[in-house]
């Protein structure tokens, strides 16, 4: 079929493995959003607390930089433990939450607008490798605001502190990994969700927003009324920031009072997986290649 | 023995609680196969099924001998799909869409992206490949959907409705592309139109629907030899003798007012001997018909067969 001769021919080439085809709308969502200099600019954005972070810990490792500076080195204040994480990891969430509004609402609605869904599914392509493929989009998206920065914050602080501070605190790459993970499971699985199911862009990153926060007032409604703590289980930032906590051993965030703090960590998991499966539910509602009216 | 391109055994898919296809079973041996029905017959639903879009309730299909359900993913990818609706992404350049369909099928990128320029400008759309697919004309998005369904080069083509909306240059470029592209190479075809005159052009055999049952399985190559021997002429002149010395040379013949005849031909009969009797009687044929049942009239015979003729396309 070359331009020049003008008439069709089979292809004979080789093929891509099977398995790695999800991640070709990775790839082409990703070319997307980069034409965008508002995304790229939200992206640094959100980067930029992890670069103060880094310049906080080289002041807290150098004592010399805390002399000139007449800070007292035995300040608490420069005690990079699990506050200190907690803190970052607080911040570079809700940073993931706002890039996961801009990004996540276009990534199906595009397709679904002009009926492009059956193309995709009448190849060798399944609905779960469609899905996957958008997933991997915020994934990799949040994982570079959320857990990598953390995951490098970590890593400079490791090789800047002295006496074994890596041994002390390897625990806490686990917290860091697990609690971003879930938060951007989530985050990813409501955003494809509402994007399956709404095609303007403000009125999506609207129903995100509702999301997560009339439940949570609803819940706040609900203890005040009933006297129980049992409504924070519709709070879902709070049950986030509650694992965070927990999962850091620590039991606040610089003692302040965190809401939900009641309610027993199982239950605050599996509220949260609760989200992701009834998201991935209406995802397999509205992705089919062909809507089947009843009656 | 070949595979069969379509094989039905007692298909039956139901839809919102409604049996739309009603254990089909047929075997459709031809590399160009035209689906035809009125409205609401199941061509549509019966297409869907074939992509493993639908599951069937009982019964199976096969294309090329894969099973649409056990076999879907093997089987799609064989497929290449021009859906008869609005299909694409309206914000990507035309031979964007199209390469990142071919990726989608399993072209490495670079080969994709050498496939998608060859397939826009094939279709004739070369000019218009950097244009945003939202921004083009009707025609066009038929020519981009066809574009991205031969990229990857399918073994199977299936088109539902190719030429919707197309104006008659438009149309008849598409069926030409759609010929070409059969002709060319060992791709099989599914054509479903509303338009005889697509099915006429394209493809061997029919397969009509109706209330989604089968209304007929005809074979048109078979049909077309059947009637190849059939000859309506307009005469001017001795009626009586030519007639005659047709029918003495093994003809049978209709005459009826102003010298219009028909002639049924034996085999052994060439029509060059019905000239050569013409010219020897003095006989003017001032038109001369290879007549032949179109598919209209199969597709009307198989309407009234299956119970009420109502014509309606």
């Amino acid at each position: 079929m070359a331009v020049y001769k003008r008439r069709y021919n089979s292809y004979t080439g080789s093929l891509t493995p099977q398995w790695s085809r999800f991640f070709v709308l990775t790839r082409f969502a990703f070319a997307d959003l980069f034409k965008s200099r508002f995304f790229v600019l939200l992206l640094i954005l959100c980067i930029i607390p992890c670069l103060f972070s880094a310049g906080f810990i080289f002041v807290a490792n150098n004592k010399t930089l805390q002399l000139l500076m007449q800070l007292r080195p035995d300040m608490d204040f420069f005690k990079v433990e699990s506050q200190y994480f907690i803190i970052i990891m607080t911040m570079q969430t809700q940073a993931a939450f706002l890039l996961n509004c801009w990004v996540g609402p276009v990534l199906i609605s595009g397709d679904l607008t002009n009926g492009a869904l059956p193309l995709f599914l009448s190849r060798p392509f399944s609905r779960g490798d469609y899905v996957l493929g958008k997933l991997a989009v915020l994934g990799l998206l949040l994982s570079a605001v959320t857990w990598i920065p953390c995951l490098l914050l970590f890593t400079l602080q490791a090789g800047l502190a002295s006496d074994g501070w890596i041994w002390s605190h390897l625990w806490m790459v686990i917290p860091i990994v697990f609690c971003s993970a879930i938060w951007i499971l989530m985050l990813s699985l409501i955003s494809l969700a509402v994007s399956a199911w709404v095609k303007l862009r403000i009125v999506a990153t609207a129903i995100i927003f509702i999301t997560f926060f009339i439940p949570a007032g609803l819940g706040e409604m609900f203890n005040a009324i009933m006297g129980t703590y049992w409504g924070g289980l519709l709070n879902f930032s709070s049950l986030y920031r509650q694992i965070l906590i927990r999962s850091f051993r620590a039991d606040s965030i610089m003692g302040a009072f965190t809401r939900g703090d009641d309610i027993p960590l199982p239950m605050a998991w599996a509220m949260l997986v609760l989200v992701c499966v009834f998201a991935l539910f209406v995802l397999n509602v509205r992705l089919r290649a062909r809507e089947v009216v009843r009656g | 023995m070949t595979t069969p391109t379509i094989e039905l055994n007692g298909l039956e898919v139901q839809l919102g609680g409604r049996t739309i296809l009603h254990g089909i079973t047929g075997v459709l041996k031809s590399r160009a196969i035209g689906l035809l029905g009125p409205n609401g017959a199941g061509k549509s639903t019966l297409i869907n099924t074939l992509l493993g879009f639908h599951t069937p309730s009982k019964g199976s299909a096969r294309v090329l001998g894969l099973d649409s359900l056990a076999s879907g993913k093997a089987l799609r990818s064989l497929v290449g799909y021009m859906p008869e609706n609005d299909a694409f992404i309206s914000k990507m350049s035309g031979v964007r869409f199209v390469r990142y369909m071919a990726e989608i099928s399993g072209l490495p990128s670079e080969q994709a992206m050498e496939r998608a320029h060859e397939a826009f400008v094939y279709v004739g759309l070369g000019e218009a490949r950097y244009r945003p697919v939202g921004t083009y004309s009707l025609g066009m998005k038929q020519l981009a959907k066809l574009a991205q369904a031969i990229a990857h080069g399918p073994k199977v083509l299936i088109l539902d409705e190719p030429t919707n909306g197309m104006d008659p240059p438009a149309r008849k470029r598409l069926i030409e592309l759609i010929r070409e592209i059969r002709e060319a190479s060992d791709i099989c075809l599914l054509l479903s139109s509303h338009l005889l005159r697509d099915v006429e052009e394209t493809c061997d055999e029919v397969l009509i629907l109706r209330n989604g049952q089968i209304a007929s399985i005809c074979n048109l190559v078979e049909e077309r030899r059947a009637n190849r021997k059939f000859l309506e002429l307009e005469t001017i002149g001795a009626e009586a003798s030519f007639t005659s010395a047709l029918e003495s040379i093994g003809c049978e013949c209709a005459v009826f007012t102003s010298g219009r005849i028909k002639v049924v031909m034996p085999d052994s009969v060439e029509i060059r001997e019905v000239f050569k009797v013409a010219a020897d009687r003095g006989v003017q044929i001032r038109r001369m018909n290879h007549r032949r049942d179109s598919l209209e009239d199969i597709f009307l015979n198989a309407m009234e067969q299956s119970g009420v003729a109502d014509g309606r396309l």
